[in-house]
């Protein structure tokens, strides 16, 4: 009987005590799975190559519908770390997947799990309780926040502090490539002579507090192209652009979808066009794999063009990473918007 | 000794502390932190948010039906030959609400479901209709064993085949296939017990399950309590399965199961119809399963395009003895052997956002031997339905589906035909919780 009792103690302290991670990943690397396309591309730029990365959805369709697949299941078995948008952008899916996947370093909860919304600005937060008769909407607010550039600085920096907490060997690492990242955001978007001048940090903060920007030398990139547009008003498909417009100073006084995930219909477009005519916009914004019937409808009634971007990395062969996909967009709309078109 | 368990004890209680990372918030880069948005920066420090809801969801299902039966489809089930269920004179036929022609409201379901602790989640689902309430599922699970593992204790659906483990409002037709219905009744393998799971460490998806059960199903897996049976405490039944994704890409994702089960199984007949029961036959069941699915994501919105294409196939034989028999003493002893199969095979595809088109085959018989305590054998004939429907989505929570299915079935009174026409409406509210593959 104490032989038994020993025994059966000794197996409780081997199988509890020991640690319940489940196998190694590849050769000492370690895993981190990203929920899209863009927080990997960003998570690789802070990883540089100490890390292996790899996204659940592949950019080509829309990340709020998933559907689970043990393919899935397998690689978050495997994973290290999860990093995910947040504000329930994945609520459709992440739970199966993090549950089946059995891997206690990646629930909700643990250090390995990283909300990349932490710290990001975040807009459309709803001022009374949602009910679902509003349609498709996010009770913590709008989950695309990354189409701010400064959100996508801001989720790089979140994203880069809990990997270093997670891997302290590589932290000097991560904050040296976090910087390198920064820095290059900051150029795309103010131009590299004011940034290296003025630093970026100072001139978003500028740009936060509503102030002007210091005009020797002239912003340049991002802020440069679409500055003569200031105020302009776009129409877009889905309520998925909001952050762009807000920190380029756009207005969307109306969406193609009378409610979120509520498909466009006749009346709602008649409306549509007469927002489009009265506020003088002149893009209709929208994704892929949208279809273009609503849109062409609109455009083929007032001055409006139709402009066709991907709001995720890979959702067209041309954006193949995150700063690519503001520059495509940014630029896209610069052409649409100006006098000559 | 008292002491070496005492540290022993300790000792096991560090180790599995320890095993608890704690996360202390470090900004290691001493970075500027001012442009973070103020309302989170009170959050910035800890990143780790538990969330403390109780999902609490519901679901309404009603619809209207019509089939040109005399005595109704219900009836018809009951005497297809070879799958007759086995009620003793005394049993009160416990039956869902027979489906009647006109409007129907099937069980409301209520899904709970929460994380308990660090260790353990839970969930149930209640089924409520008239005059009846019924505990579908009631399970414990564990969230942080070691080794990929799992294990759930409690009443719950079985992990064998595809289909058993999937509520009513999960399916991708108005009814469940008659393989299911037929053999092991209208709520699936359904039991008390445990079940362990194993996620296999290899590059694609492998899950190795076995569950021990009390074994109560009337149709293939029952005790029965009579003087003249012997008894035997559970577990009475026993399952195996796996369930193997291999990678396949992008765009396509597959998943094939086999499945076993085997457990003793006992039967009271009343052969004169007397109200009383004369024969009583104990023995053992054996089932396997195979099944099988393939989807195909066209990564439009709203799965237009997509493709599913799902089948399963399950063999049971029933082998049973004679225990005693009052009508006819010279049988006591004597073998009962009931050998059936029945498969279905089901498409769907997404011809437009929202909406989906859906085809279903299925037979039941194909091997449908009984071998009788007399010493003669029967065999007879199988039965086959062949279904179509179309169900618009429009949202992710509600559902309209139309229905219509013709089958030809080999009963005991006869071949009979008969066709069915559904129109379902059906709603899910509350905190849903998102659906396996």
């Amino acid at each position: 009987m104490q032989i038994f009792l020993s025994a059966l103690m000794l197996g409780c302290v081997l199988l509890f005590g020991l640690p319940a991670d489940g196998l190694a990943a590849d050769g000492g690397r370690p895993l981190i799975l990203t929920t899209t396309t863009d927080l990997a591309d960003i998570t690789r730029a802070i990883v540089g190559d100490r890390a292996e990365v790899a996204s659940i959805a592949d950019g080509k369709e829309d990340p709020h519908f998933l559907t689970a697949r043990p393919g899935y299941i397998v690689k978050a078995r495997d994973a290290d770390a999860w990093v995910r948008v947040g504000l329930e952008l994945e609520i459709g899916w992440e739970g199966p997947i993090l549950r089946d996947s059995r891997n206690p370093k990646i629930q909700e909860g643990a250090p390995g799990h990283i909300d990349a919304s932490a710290d990001v600005w975040v807009l459309d937060i709803p001022r009374r309780p949602v009910t679902r008769d509003m349609g498709d909407v996010h009770p913590h607010g709008n989950p695309h926040y990354w189409l701010d550039p400064l959100n996508g600085r801001i989720a790089a920096r979140t994203i880069a502090t809990r990997l270093a907490m997670l891997f302290p060997d590589h932290a000097a690492t991560f904050e040296a490539n976090l910087r390198g990242f920064e820095k290059q955001l900051d150029e795309a978007m103010f131009g590299p002579a004011p940034v290296a001048r003025h630093g970026g940090q100072r001139l978003w903060k500028l740009l936060l507090e509503e102030q002007p920007l210091p005009a020797d030398p002239a912003p340049q990139g991002w802020y440069g192209l679409l500055a003569p547009y200031r105020g302009r008003a776009i129409v877009t498909y889905h309520r998925s652009w909001i952050y762009l417009a807000h920190r380029f100073g756009l207005t969307i006084p109306v969406e193609l979808e009378p409610k979120p995930g509520i498909p466009p219909g006749a009346k709602h477009l008649a409306a549509v066009i007469e927002t489009v005519r009265a506020e003088k916009a002149r893009v209709i914004l929208q994704e892929p794999f949208y279809s273009r019937k609503a849109a062409d409808l609109v455009a083929g009634n007032t001055d409006a063009a139709v402009v066709v971007c991907p709001n995720t990395v890979h959702g067209s062969p041309e954006v193949s990473s995150y700063l690519q996909l503001i520059d495509r967009v940014v630029q896209r709309l610069a052409q649409a918007m100006a006098p000559t078109r | 000794m008292q002491r070496t368990a005492i540290i022993l004890l300790f000792g096991f209680i560090i180790a599995w502390t320890g095993t608890i990372v704690h996360a202390q918030a470090q900004n290691p880069g001493a970075a500027d932190d001012t442009l973070i948005s103020p309302a989170r920066q009170a959050l910035a420090k800890d990143g780790l948010v538990r969330g403390l809801d109780l999902d609490a969801s519901v679901v309404i299902d009603t619809f209207y039906y019509h089939d040109d039966s005399e005595e109704g489809f219900a009836h018809v089930k009951e005497e297809i030959s070879g799958f007759g269920h086995s009620h003793g004179a005394g049993d009160d036929d416990h039956h869902h609400a027979e489906v009647e022609n006109g409007f129907n409201l099937r069980h409301i379901e209520l899904g709970l479901s929460a994380a308990v602790d660090p260790y353990f989640r839970a969930y149930t689902t209640l089924a409520f209709e008239d005059g009846n309430t019924e505990i579908e599922e009631a399970v414990i699970q564990t969230s942080s064993l070691p080794f990929a593992l799992t294990l759930s204790g409690g009443k719950f659906f079985s992990g064998i085949g595809r289909i058993n483990r999937q509520h009513s409002h999960e399916w991708d037709f108005f009814d469940q296939p008659l393989v299911y219905e037929l053999l092991f009744g209208p709520h699936g393998l359904q039991e008390k017990g445990v079940q362990l799971t194993w996620l296999a460490p290899t590059p694609f998806y492998l899950l190795f399950g076995a569950e021990a059960f009390n074994g109560d199903n009337e149709k293939m897996f029952q005790s029965v309590e009579a003087d003249e049976l012997p008894e035997k405490d559970g577990p009475r039944l026993y399952t195996g399965f796996l369930k193997a994704g291999p990678d396949l890409g992008d765009r396509h994702a597959a998943q094939v199961g086999l499945s076993f089960a085997y457990g003793r199984h006992q039967e009271a007949h009343d052969g004169n119809a007397d109200g009383a029961d004369d024969h009583w036959l104990d023995g053992e069941s054996t089932l396997w399963g195979v099944d099988a699915v393939y989807k195909y994501n066209a990564k439009r919105p709203h799965g237009q395009g997509d493709v599913v294409i799902q089948a399963e196939y399950f063999n049971r034989l029933k082998d049973l003895q004679v225990e005693q028999h009052d009508l006819i003493p010279a049988f006591t002893g004597r073998d009962r052997e009931d050998h059936q199969d029945g498969y279905y095979i089901q498409a769907l595809y997404g011809f437009a956002p929202r909406w989906r088109a859906g085809a279903r085959w299925e037979q039941v018989g194909l091997i449908n031997d009984v071998e009788l305590p007399n010493l003669t054998e029967e065999n007879f004939d199988p039965s086959s339905r062949a279904a179509f429907m179309i169900d618009w989505k429009l949202s992710e929570f509600s559902a309209l589906r139309a229905q219509a299915a013709r089958g030809e079935y080999e009963t005991e009174e006869g071949d009979e035909t008969v066709w069915e026409y559904i129109l379902q409406w059906q709603v899910t509210f509350g905190k849903h919780a998102a659906h396996a593959f």
